[in-house]
């Protein structure tokens, strides 16, 4: 019985960098072996250029710089032996079987017996990888199939086979799942796996149903919208994103491995206006450009696309169509508008059903399998599947028959029902004998939907509700536009911890939802509006409302943990800074921003930075290097880019918490952590500070006074640059006078309803709530 | 002798609040502007008080008894119009503010409203063809081509050309996205049009060689709706090489409508048979071409509202003084006469210091928004032109809806004020009610008014617009909680103003969900919106008033009035407001709560 402690990665491109990174992100040493160039005089050139090349990448392989250290640059002639250490050996390099097989001799005659070794090919069958393997090794091979970046896509696709050992199927699934974060699932050895299959056969159905329909591209895009559950980049945007240089690779190599007579050898086509595009260097976004290309000739910015009719670049138009003016009514309503749009829409999706119908049992265990790899490989909202139960299966079906088609057995079984069914809180997926099976969660994994369909919230307001998790344990969830924080949010919020305080039944608190972002901070739009109207009471009754409410979580007689994924900022970052413990996802980002908008940090954020920095004993002495520190985060709106990042260098995150890699895991883990704290449990001492007042303000108004001579900062970055100093720095204060934490949040009261009479900051709020970006005025 | 003969442009008032309430000296410090002084405007107004009285209050009511008259397709407005026209044009007053590179004098819009007030005072129908001929130029100046520019806007300046607004066709008023008219393009660059408008004021009379219409159509392949709408300039004669008019256009007036009042204007049918026409601006961007210059018009027609008001109010004002009934309920007052002046009873006064508040406070707010749409047009700062552009975007509505209700009211105040002789023909002051009433119907109903501010511009860019009303007013009252002069108003002027704060936000949250609360709220929120304007206006009136008075400076018994008026103002209109709160409060419910069958049972 293995148990992986040490991995080696063959093969330093982008994927395998990436997934060195990912497990050295997860605490894992990693050997990252490559060739040996020609005439090198360093012969770890290779693995160090990935190693130094993805330290640059943006976004970011690693989620902290000091994780590049666990990677050791090595190569194939003079390091192979170092292979006897290691655990897991995943092989990364060219798509060949032939090269691919050389490399497993090699590695048999180093590796330990019980290593595993694992395969990131994406278009190679298993069977022929292990094709004349020492079955002893063979049984403890199989295939892990990472997707593009390895850091941030979910999904995780395992090959293995019957005569695979049973510690190694076991043993990668918890690596794979537990310390790299991935869903994994489980895939029969067939071309192209899962959601390459039916990816592919997506993109090339709707490709042709393009061309062949006479839609633009823009249409196309417009056409695989929302009401699909698809991604807001549509098909052509999608390909510009993975790069279209990949596409007509893999294509071919699922055109020649599957079957005679396999829907995707009728669809596949070769482009040669995409091939010209390759060849010309317009590979996407990484090239330059693809369908799409933003124009800067003449210093302009125009959005451009291609025109399918002369393949030439022209200006982006509003795509229109009757299936586009009802797409909001959902999938089916697409169907039928009648127009070449819906058309083109019904011919690519049936096909992609039928595929899907077709195939989902040779290539996946079951139909949830196959919908939870389109979900987490494609970003899709709903699988195939989950999708067919959206438009109707049946009539799904129907149509079908009607046009002639023959109806795949998966659609004739599920006749007028449906492929999910829910029944007693509890969701089931349909087998291919047409009976059901409960969905089962592996260990360690809970997830606020599944308990949402089993209960009723034991609170609930528009603003957020409130769910039992078992054990006496409550979790938060925010349900309002993008998790924003307002008044409704901070009076349920209340209501929650009164209701803990007082019923006996209730232990402790997880703050938590499986949204895109844990939150986004205050609601802008409601303060703007406010501030426009000038009404500043409210305003401030608002501010004074998220201090004391957080206060109160902060103080309260009883566990609080958050257990954030995805963005924490503004409000968001000032909830995790007052629960007594973090469980964060690995992606959480987190920062004060509130500077981007004008503002500053006005429910705590300012004073626990001061507080966390100014306690942080690896900080050097006296007050002045914590509240730079804190001065420099604020004031630059930093965000960080992992929650190990906000964990090390920002100490939003506390030293004690630990962090999450897979986010089906973050909830189990907080109420873990929670219902380990209620023992005992004592509310943290209230903190006093002593600050610097007016003599410390030198110094940062120095700081800042340099940035604007660099042209850092603008007029308006140093206002409000300077009233985050007078916050920090106590106003007027002098150390000899002890300031409270009631103290500290009075001032930042008073300077941010300061911020909000400028006529710049709201000017930066109306800005960032039109386009989503900052406003540097 | 009608009693509105008496009329006097209140000139003192006008330059009260120029120069002491705002100051318009500021003008002239905006390039272009360098000419327009104090003493330039105040001179300009002193001689266009004397035109108006001498040249158009006597035609008045004999152009409202004659009224146009339609001969052969021809329009003839009343007698002495076009005389009264020619002078009108000679004195310059077509031009006054247009650009002088195309004949214009260039003077600041503020000059311009002041005047129009004048105008409207001594005869509104007249005013209506430079008017709308302003709308024209306005439109061209603003969306026209170089060529078009040149070619007509000279003539409108001028005044030789006149203009028109062709919105309105029989099955579309409000609704101009069902607009019929179609324009055809004929190949050369020009387009054939072919429909029927109605209700065209101005569209075809003998003031002018040549009229210009500025026409909504639609292009053979437009989209529905108000996104496939085009803008078209018709002229009636095609101009010749010499910019004369040539060849005569296929549009017809083959009927003019008889109606309510400003019967001195004509307002025609028009037919558009295949006339030919030139687009000014883009393809179906035509609402929003005409709808850049609506700004200006909705203010000119707020500034009918206050005209009509200001004759009505001197009118019945110098009746009331004169005219005596029954005795002063505190004890007889005139006992060499056989009964007192109406003036004595306080059910008179309150009619009359009803108008006079709303004439004055209305006069400050519409000086304020002038004053905004130059600074807006000629401040150096993008940043100062912005913010001024929210303003006006923003009280737009505000002082077209309000000032329109305000003067219909005075002209039934003054009305009520004479009794009978002022339900009859004679003394003038019927035809006031008649005339103003059209104010509130045409630029957008009033309560397309209301929907555009609580429906558009409330909401716009997270409340930006209100900030422009908003933080002055907020400053102002911060500014003067403990001023002791200001005591007697800043506390219900809080008051008002936390409603209207209260207001916008519950229509702000309200309207996100459910848009039916909007336009149930609308019309009295503008009304809200209104009166705490006046009433901040009122109160920076009066402290102004007071400092002069302490100053020992000026017209004592003018700053007295002032004074008086705005604590009349404030404990006899004001209270208002809280009805207005209430009633937005209360929701759509009840307004929405009847079916269509049960409004009515009559058989
Ligand atoms: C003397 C005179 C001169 C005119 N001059 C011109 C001119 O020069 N050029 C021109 O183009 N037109 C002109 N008009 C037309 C005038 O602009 C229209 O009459 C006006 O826009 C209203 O349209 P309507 O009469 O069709 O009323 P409708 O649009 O039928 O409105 C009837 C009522 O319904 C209300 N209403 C309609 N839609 C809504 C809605 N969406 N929400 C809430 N309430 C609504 C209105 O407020 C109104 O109270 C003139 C009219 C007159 C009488």
């Amino acid at each position: 019985m293995t148990e992986i402690r040490k991995i080696a990665v063959i093969g330093s491109g982008v994927m395998g960098m990436g997934i060195a990174a990912q497990c050295a992100n997860a605490g894992y040493k990693v050997d990252l072996l490559d060739i040996v160039p020609e005439g090198a005089t360093d012969r770890d050139a290779v693995a160090k250029g990935a190693i130094k090349k993805a330290l640059k990448t943006d976004p970011a392989p690693f989620m902290h710089k000091s994780r590049a250290r666990y990677v050791t640059p090595c190569n194939l002639e003079d390091h192979l032996d170092r292979l006897a250490d290691v655990d897991w050996i995943i092989e990364v390099i060219v798509e060949r079987a032939d090269i691919k097989q050389g490399l497993y001799k090699q590695l048999a005659a180093v590796a330990r017996p019980d290593a595993i070794i694992t395969s990131n090919t994406s278009t190679i069958p298993l069977s022929i990888l292990t094709d004349g393997m020492d079955p002893a090794r063979a049984k403890r091979f199989a295939i892990t199939h990472f997707f593009n970046p390895p850091r941030y896509m979910q999904l995780l696709e395992l090959v293995t086979t019957d005569a695979t050992d049973a510690d190694v199927v076991d043993e990668l699934r918890r690596v794979c799942d537990v310390a790299l974060g991935k869903k994994v699932i489980d895939c029969q050895d067939t071309p192209g796996f899962i959601a390459n299959r039916l990816g592919s056969l997506l993109l090339q159905a709707a490709s042709n149903a393009t061309a062949d329909h006479g839609l633009s591209i823009e249409q196309a895009d417009a056409l695989a919208g929302r009401h699909f559950g698809f991604p807001s980049t549509g098909i052509f945007k999608l390909m510009d994103l993975v790069g279209l240089d990949l596409g007509p690779y893999v294509s071919k190599s699922l055109y020649d491995n599957v079957n005679q007579g396999d829907l995707f050898r009728e669809e596949y086509r070769e482009s040669e206006l995409l091939d010209k595009m390759i060849a010309e260097g317009y590979t996407g976004r990484k090239g330059k450009g693809g369908w799409y290309r933003i124009n800067r000739e003449g210093g302009g910015r125009v959005k451009e696309v291609r025109d399918l009719k002369t393949g030439e670049y022209r200006p982006v138009e509003k795509p229109e169509g009757a299936a586009l003016a009802v797409s909001k009514k959902g999938a089916r309503a697409v169907f039928k508008a009648g127009d070449h749009l819906a058309d083109a829409a019904w011919c690519y999706m049936s096909k992609y059903f039928v595929y899907a119908a077709e195939h989902a049992l040779d290539i996946a265990q079951s139909i949830f399998d196959v919908d939870e790899a389109m979900k987490t490989g494609y970003g899709l909202k709903w699988g195939p599947f989950e999708l067919m139960d959206v438009v109707g299966a049946a009539w799904v079906a129907g149509k079908l028959a009607e046009e002639g088609r023959s109806v795949p057995p998966l659609l004739q079984q599920v006749g007028e029902g449906t492929f999910y069914k829910v029944e007693d809180g509890e969701r089931f997926f349909m087998l291919g004998d047409g009976s059901y099976q409960a969905i089962v969660r592996p260990e360690g994994v809970l997830l606020l939907s599944d308990i949402k369909r089993r209960s009723e919230p034991v609170l609930r307001s528009s603003a957020a509700s409130v769910w039992d998790l078992g054990d006496g344990v409550l979790c938060f969830e925010f349900t309002t536009y993008a998790n924003s924080l307002d008044d409704s949010v901070m009076a349920i919020l209340n209501n929650t911890i009164a209701l803990i305080e007082k019923d006996e039944a209730w232990r402790a608190l997880v703050i938590h939802n499986e949204g895109r972002n844990f939150s986004v901070g205050a609601n802008l739009g409601i303060a703007l509006f406010a501030s426009n109207i000038a009404a500043w009471p409210q305003v401030q009754g608002g501010i004074k409302g998220g201090q004391d409410t957080f206060m109160k979580l902060r103080f309260s007689g009883f566990p609080v943990v958050s257990a954030p994924s995805g963005v924490a900022v503004g409000g968001g970052c000032e909830i995790l800074m007052h629960s007594d413990a973090v469980q964060a996802h690995a992606e959480t980002y987190t920062g004060l921003v509130e500077v981007g908008v004008g503002v500053l940090p006005g429910w705590g954020g300012c004073k626990e930075m001061i507080r966390r920095h100014s306690a942080n004993k690896r900080s050097a002495r006296g007050p002045m290097p914590a509240l730079v520190k804190a001065f420099e985060l604020i004031g630059t709106g930093q965000v960080a880019k992992s929650a190990m990042e906000a964990q090390r260098d920002m100490l939003i995150i506390n030293e004690a918490d630990s962090i999450t890699f897979n986010k089906e895991r973050v909830l189990y883990d907080a109420k873990q952590r929670a219902l380990s704290m209620v023992e005992g449990y004592e509310p943290p001492e209230e903190a006093t500070f002593r600050l610097p007042g007016a003599t410390g303000r030198a110094a940062i108004d120095m700081a800042l006074h340099d940035f604007h001579l660099k042209g850092m900062a603008t007029d308006h970055d140093m206002t409000v640059g300077r009233a985050v100093g007078q916050v920090l720095t106590g106003e007027d204060t002098d150390v000899t006078e002890e300031l409270t934490e009631r103290d500290l949040l009075k001032l930042e009261q008073k300077y941010f309803i300061k911020m909000l009479k400028e006529p710049k900051s709201l000017a930066r709020m109306e800005y960032m709530l039109n386009t989503n970006k900052p406003l540097r005025n | 002798m009608p009693v509105t003969d008496g009329y006097n442009a209140p000139l003192k008032d006008m330059k009260f609040v120029l120069h002491e309430l705002w100051d318009a000296s500021e003008l002239s410090t905006y390039e272009g502007y360098e000419d327009a002084s104090p003493d330039l405007i105040n001179a300009m107004l002193d001689e266009a008080a004397k035109f108006t009285k001498n040249e158009l209050l006597p035609l008045n009511q004999t152009g409202d008894r004659e009224g146009c008259v339609l001969e052969n397709g021809v329009v003839r407005t009343p007698t002495g119009f076009k005389e009264a026209y020619d002078k009108y044009c000679e004195n310059g007053f077509t031009s006054l503010s247009t650009d002088p590179k195309y004949g214009g004098t260039g003077l600041p819009h503020t000059l311009e409203f002041m005047i129009q007030e004048m105008v409207v005072s001594t005869n509104m129908a007249f005013g209506m063809y430079p008017g709308l001929s302003h709308g024209c130029y306005n439109a061209i100046y603003l969306h026209g081509t170089e060529e078009q520019k040149d070619q007509y806007l000279p003539k409108l300046n001028s005044g030789e050309w006149s203009g028109t607004m062709c919105l309105t066709e029989p099955h579309c008023g409000t609704d101009l996205g069902l607009i019929k008219t179609k324009a055809e393009p004929k190949g050369d660059g020009s387009f054939a049009l072919t429909g029927q408008k109605i209700f065209i004021s101005a569209g075809e009379h003998d003031l002018t060689e040549n009229i210009v219409h500025l026409v909504l159509a639609k292009l053979p392949d437009a989209p529905e709706g108000v996104k496939g709408i085009s803008l078209f300039l018709v002229p009636k004669f095609l101009p010749t090489a010499e910019n004369t008019p040539g060849q005569r256009n296929g549009v017809r007036c083959n009927a003019i409508e008889e109606k309510m009042g400003i019967h001195g204007n004509a307002t025609c049918q028009l037919f558009f048979d295949g006339a030919i026409g030139w687009m000014v601006g883009q393809p179906n961007k035509g609402l929003a071409a005409m709808f850049t210059m609506m700004n200006a018009a909705r203010l000119g027609v707020g500034m009918q509202g206050l005209g009509i008001g200001e004759i009505a109010f001197q009118s019945a004002f110098d009746y009331a003084r004169n005219r005596d009934q029954g005795r002063s309920l505190g004890g007889t007052q005139s006992p060499d006469r056989a009964a007192d002046s109406i003036l004595v009873h306080p059910d008179v006064r309150r009619m009359l210091l009803r108008m006079k508040a709303n004439n004055e406070g209305g006069r400050a707010l519409a000086a304020w928004i002038a004053l905004e749409i130059d600074k807006a047009v000629k401040h150096s700062d993008p940043q100062v032109r912005q913010d001024a552009d929210d303003f006006v975007q923003l009280m737009t509505p505000i002082i077209k809806s309000y000032m329109t209700d305000a003067g219909s009211e005075a002209a039934n105040l003054g009305v009520q004020t004479m009794g009978g002789h002022g339900y009859i023909q004679e003394w003038g002051m019927e035809q006031l009610i008649r005339d103003a009433r059209i104010a509130q119907i045409y630029e957008g109903t009033n309560g397309i008014q209301a929907l555009d501010l609580a429906g558009r511009k409330l909401g716009a860019h997270f409340g930006r617009y209100l900030r422009s009303f908003f933080h002055p007013v907020s400053a102002f009252i911060e500014a003067n909680v403990s001023n002791p002069d200001a005591v007697e108003f800043v506390p219900d002027l809080a008051k008002t103003f936390g409603w209207l704060q209260q207001a916008s936000g519950q229509i702000a949250q309200s309207g996100m969900k459910d848009a039916e609360e909007v336009g149930a709220a609308s019309s009295d929120y503008l009304r809200l919106f209104a009166l705490t304007a006046l009433a901040y206006l009122w109160c920076e009136m009066a402290l102004k008033a007071k400092a002069a008075l302490a100053e020992g400076k000026g017209d004592a018994a003018f700053y007295e009035a002032k004074v008086k008026t705005a604590r009349f103002f404030y404990k006899r209109m004001l209270p208002e407001a809280q009805a207005m709160f209430k009633m937005i409060s209360a929701g759509k419910e009840t307004i929405m709560a009847l079916d269509e069958e049960a409004f009515s049972f009559a058989a």
